[in-house]
């Protein structure tokens, strides 16, 4: 009975064997992906397309949920079983970087007629540089800006082609709109526990002159006694220690907030939701002529060291930045391309929006780029909390963050 | 040979089986990554030998770094709060339904049924539900304690140091509170009645009744309950997601989530792991003390 049964499991094995090296002579190149793209996102429509041009590379797509995508390629390159190409957030882009878990694209890109570096905005691509070499393309990008109630600038008498340009203008305006009866605070943006507060606060920090290895720096100092000011001032909630940035401008769009500072994410559902006349300005500076800087989110193409076809990983790189031109129409981003403009929609409000945003684009300033951002990020949520409620001064608690991050990195 | 397997059908070797199969289950799927985790725990863990188990052994300096950083204690001290906070409320208004529910009024068993939704609830869908209830500016409770003239100006749950910790504790007694309730009845409804008329005929009132019988009879149930209680809360992590993200400032982080937020938001996977193991110390100190409580047990 055993010698039996053994033959017959040896002799399945052999046709599974010989099927499995039959298809594997037929086919073409096999890459994998991974990235966090629902079916609407570009990851697996662009992949299709790619898919269909029958070139002899065929790309496997994999679908990760947000929370598992960092965790899950460490797991996969640690057990040589990552994917050939990962849409990775940008600021965990140098951790992988810097140990090379991700392949150098420098001479590649150099050779390429498609990915040109001088084409892409420098912050995106910043993220995606490690040592000056270029470990990956940025895939997409967003920043954020100012959003303002037109018809609530108008009930308070503030001229709604004039924005606050400046910190101490952004204050004032805050409380001329600011209306506790009628349940309307000056401004709501996130200051969060999470990658949303930083997200949110280095802008400012950058703005004053300081950035996260200085952190500590006269201006960001500034900045944080800004947002302290107009927490103590009720200027906004509260509760913007713990709303997302989606959950706060939810509140602007109704109503019950003036002002918002969030991404270009935002748009669609304004416009559905919002039932008064909306602008957008550029983040307001500390004083007239100070540097501008923004915020930058959004994800990197990486192609895995341990891929073994850099060459054709490359080529689906290249096809997919051959799309960026039509990124915005097809699937609502922002491609982060200087040298493409995005196409009019057709609906002025939009548009006028995303020249903001495309115009804020031209100074977002990358996070890090440091192989130990999450906990770096981790140290400015802290302070920024700590400061916000009131448990340290903003000078104290930005210094503890400076000490925290030098001895992160070390 | 032939005696193995008689032995294996019927005898001591049947025992062996019996035993020796959920005990190499237990031990593949909980013994295992316990020893795991306990021995990542003294390592240098980061994304290159995430997948190895050999790695550079770095002795407790794990646990000497933790205990350096300023939030360790204070986060610590949230999580027996909230595990005493959590268990307490969920007892005393579980068992005071319970104790409800057991007089036996029409309807009683249907409405008691009906309690366990909330337990059935998955805790994200919980956590975003209360997320909207304790909202500052417009949340239900600050509605209804300003109308009820409890409070004059709104108390911001979520966003309040004060106040965030019991935010969750708050929502996790709601969740948890139902489950105390239907174990509870089932302890009360296998108290012999003949106990009660016996103790009706010495005169006794309610509050004797209550003290020398129903809590004496209730002990071994409570004890599960508790230990119960105390697993569950430790592992509460939803609603730390969904309502506060254990800010600000870490004022309503507990153990439980900030070993998930090194592990996989910092990626400092030996500290997640450090935490790990010091909060199964408590377990298994917790569940030491269960286990004492009712070894006099009289079972039958």
């Amino acid at each position: 009975m055993g010698i039996r049964k053994y033959s017959i499991a040896i002799a399945l094995a052999l046709t599974c064997a010989s099927l499995v090296g039959i298809q594997a002579k037929a086919e073409d190149v096999k890459l994998t992906l991974w990235s966090l793209d629902r079916d609407i996102q570009p990851a697996p429509n662009l992949i299709k397309e790619f898919n269909e041009q029958k070139n002899g590379i065929q790309i496997e797509y994999r679908q990760i949920q947000f929370d598992d995508v960092v965790s899950e390629a460490m797991r996969a390159f640690s057990t040589g079983k990552a994917p050939d190409i990962i849409a990775i957030d940008n600021p965990n882009h140098a951790m992988f970087a810097s140990r090379d878990a991700f392949l150098d694209l420098t001479d590649m890109i150099e050779k390429s007629s498609v990915i040109k570096p001088e084409n892409y905005f420098p912050g995106p691509l910043k993220s995606a540089t490690w040592d000056e070499k270029y470990y990956g393309v940025p895939k997409a990008t967003n920043t954020i800006a100012l959003y303002y109630n037109k018809d609530l600038f108008k009930a308070a008498g503030l001229d709604p082609t004039k924005p606050p340009q400046t910190w101490d203008e952004l204050v004032e305006t805050a409380r001329k709109l600011n209306d506790p009866s009628k349940n309307v605070y000056g401004i709501t943006f996130s200051a969060k526990a999470n990658e949303e507060g930083t997200f949110q606060f280095l802008p400012w920090a950058q703005m004053g002159g300081a950035g996260y290895k200085t952190i500590n720096g006269e201006g960001a100092v500034r900045a944080l006694t800004i947002w302290k000011q107009l927490f103590d001032e009720k200027l906004t909630s509260p509760d913007t220690l713990t709303r997302s940035q989606w959950d706060a401008t939810a509140t602007f769009n109704a109503g019950n907030a003036a002002m918002a500072i969030s991404g270009p994410w935002e748009i669609d559902r304004m416009l559905t939701d919002a039932k008064f006349e909306w602008g957008t300005a550029l983040l307001p500076v500390p004083q007239e002529g100070a540097q501008r800087s923004s915020a930058m989110g959004d994800y990197n193409w990486a192609i895995f060291s341990s891929t073994k076809h850099p060459e054709e990983a490359f080529k689906a790189l290249e096809f997919f930045a051959s799309k960026d031109a039509t990124m915005y129409k097809d699937f609502g981003q922002l491609p982060a391309r200087a040298d493409l403009p995005v196409p009019p929609t057709g609906n002025a409000v939009k548009d006028a929006a995303l020249a903001t945003f495309l115009e804020q684009m031209k100074y977002a300033q990358p996070r890090g780029p440091s192989p130990e951002w999450p906990k770096i990020s981790k140290a400015i949520q802290d302070a920024i909390q700590a400061a916000l409620t009131g448990q340290m001064e903003p000078k104290a608690a930005l210094d503890q963050a400076a000490e925290k991050i030098k001895s992160i990195e070390g | 040979m032939r005696r193995i397997l008689s032995s294996v059908r019927d005898g001591r070797g049947f025992d062996i089986v019996l035993v020796g199969v959920p005990f190499a289950f237990l031990f593949a799927l909980a013994g295992l990554p316990l020893i795991y985790n306990i021995l990542m725990s003294f390592q240098e863990v980061d994304m290159f030998s995430l997948g190895s188990v050999i790695r550079p052994f770095v002795g407790v300096d794990n646990y000497v770094a933790l205990f350096r950083q300023p939030e360790t204690w204070p986060i610590l001290t949230n999580t027996l709060i909230f595990v005493v906070g959590s268990i307490a409320g969920q007892f005393v208004i579980g068992f005071g339904l319970a104790l409800f529910f057991w007089t036996n009024f029409p309807g009683a068993s249907w409405l008691r049924g009906l309690f366990l939704v909330s337990w059935v609830m998955p805790g994200l869908v919980v956590g975003a539900i209360w997320n909207w209830i304790l909202s500052g500016d417009f949340g239900v409770l600050n509605f209804f304690l300003r109308e009820s003239g409890l409070i004059t100006a709104n108390i911001f749950w979520r966003s309040d140091p004060s106040f965030s910790l019991w935010a969750v504790v708050i929502a996790n007694i709601w969740l948890g509170t139902s489950f105390n309730m239907i174990l509870l009845s089932v302890g009360l409804s296998a108290i012999p009645g003949d106990l009660y008329e016996a103790a009706d005929m010495d005169g006794a009132n309610a509050w004797q009744r209550f003290w020398t019988i129903t809590l004496p009879m209730m002990r071994s149930t409570i004890g599960a309950i508790i230990a119960l209680g105390l697993i569950f809360t430790l592992q509460q992590f939803d609603l730390f997601a969904a309502i506060t993200d254990g800010g600000p400032n870490n004022s309503s982080n507990v153990a439980q989530y900030w070993a998930w937020d090194l592990s996989f938001r910092q990626y400092d996977f030996g500290r997640g792991a450090t935490i790990s193991v010091i909060m199964t110390v408590f377990v298994m100190f917790a569940a030491a003390v269960y286990v004492r409580s009712t070894r006099h047990e009289v079972r039958g």
